[in-house]
């Protein structure tokens, strides 16, 4: 496992992603509220790009204090990304599906030095 | 003189001088190796006259005891050879990196006076719906809402400014879209025939 040199963190703006090839991985790199994730970008599914879809907030039930709900809402910290296949959702932070969180996305880390940043592949 | 007899002259020099024809092949054979037995060098000699010219296989016992000088042409074969020992070890490649794709981050959000207002209307909405109270904003308020967002949306399409008309944060539901879009359609009389013939006439 070494550090490949993926790109600036100044010129990867907030939100953006990067779809990258190391050797045989392809791998989905993210920058989401400053922080970079990075996950396969084969689908646990049936290998669709799993990095390359919709990313969206996660969707919560609001209940009152006696438990009636409120209906349903974004959530203002929790994100998701979306498999453009079939749907497979899975969690930005964690890579693990949204339903069945025993399914993980293979994650990588990624280091930041100074401007710089780097996946660990 | 056969080949048996100059072998036996050359085992024993001492005894018998050898012919001057036999003195020449068997020189040569001093520079074949120094430590093997005399009468061995003599039969070497006296062999491989018949095939090789005495001077190159001199040449090449020469070469191979001093063994393959590096960067000559020998060592080079050597190298090429298909599974010689010789051959450099690959070198561990490291993996490069190699961008697929770029996708961008989604628009940023200008927020303008108007823009506000109409996110604090919007808000007021959604808080009437929770509560039930649906009756708060009266009928004309609410058709001169939607008609005037009709107007706004299509001409930003009509000026090139494509955007989807709900956003990725709105939870509108679908039996919600076919209630509006059937009363849009009956308002101006149109029927679903002739948006579907529109439609297939445009890029609509």
């Amino acid at each position: 496992m070494a550090e490949q040199f993926v790109g600036k963190a100044s010129e990867f703006k907030d939100g953006e992603r990067q779809i990258i090839r190391i050797g045989e991985a392809e791998i989905g790199v993210f920058r989401h509220a400053g922080e970079f994730y990075a996950y396969s970008n084969f689908c646990l599914h049936q290998g669709g790009p799993a990095c390359e879809g919709l990313t969206i907030a996660r969707v919560e039930e609001r209940l009152r204090p006696d438990k009636t709900s409120m209906g349903l809402f974004f959530s203002e910290k929790d994100m998701n990304f979306v498999c453009p296949w079939h749907g497979y959702e899975y969690d930005m932070k964690t890579g693990a599906h949204i339903s069945d969180p025993r399914l993980k996305l293979r994650k990588y880390d990624v280091v930041q030095k100074g401007d710089e940043v780097y996946v660990v592949a | 003189m056969s080949s048996p007899e100059r072998a036996k002259s050359g085992a024993k020099p001492g005894l018998k001088p050898a012919p001057k024809a036999a003195k020449a092949k068997a020189a040569p054979a001093k520079a074949v190796a120094k430590s093997a037995p005399a009468p061995a060098r003599a039969a070497k000699a006296a062999g491989g006259a018949g095939r090789t010219a005495p001077a190159d296989k001199a040449a090449f016992l020469k070469a191979m005891a001093k063994g393959v000088a590096p960067n000559s042409a020998a060592s080079r074969k050597l190298v090429e050879k298909k599974g010689s020992p010789f051959a450099p070890a690959p070198a561990a490649q490291a993996p490069r990196v190699e961008v697929l794709r770029r996708i961008p981050a989604p628009p940023v959000v200008v927020n303008t006076p108007e823009s506000d207002a109409a996110l604090q209307l919007a808000a007021a909405i959604e808080r009437m719906l929770e509560t039930g109270d649906m009756g708060k904003l009266q009928p004309h308020a609410q058709q001169a809402l939607v008609a005037s967002l009709c107007k706004l949306y299509a001409a930003n399409q009509e000026a090139g400014e494509r955007y989807a008309i709900l956003g990725g944060r709105t939870l509108v539901a679908a039996t919600d879209v076919m209630v509006v879009c059937g009363a849009l359609l009956k308002a101006v009389d149109l029927q679903v025939f002739e948006l579907g013939m529109w439609q297939s006439w445009s890029a609509g």
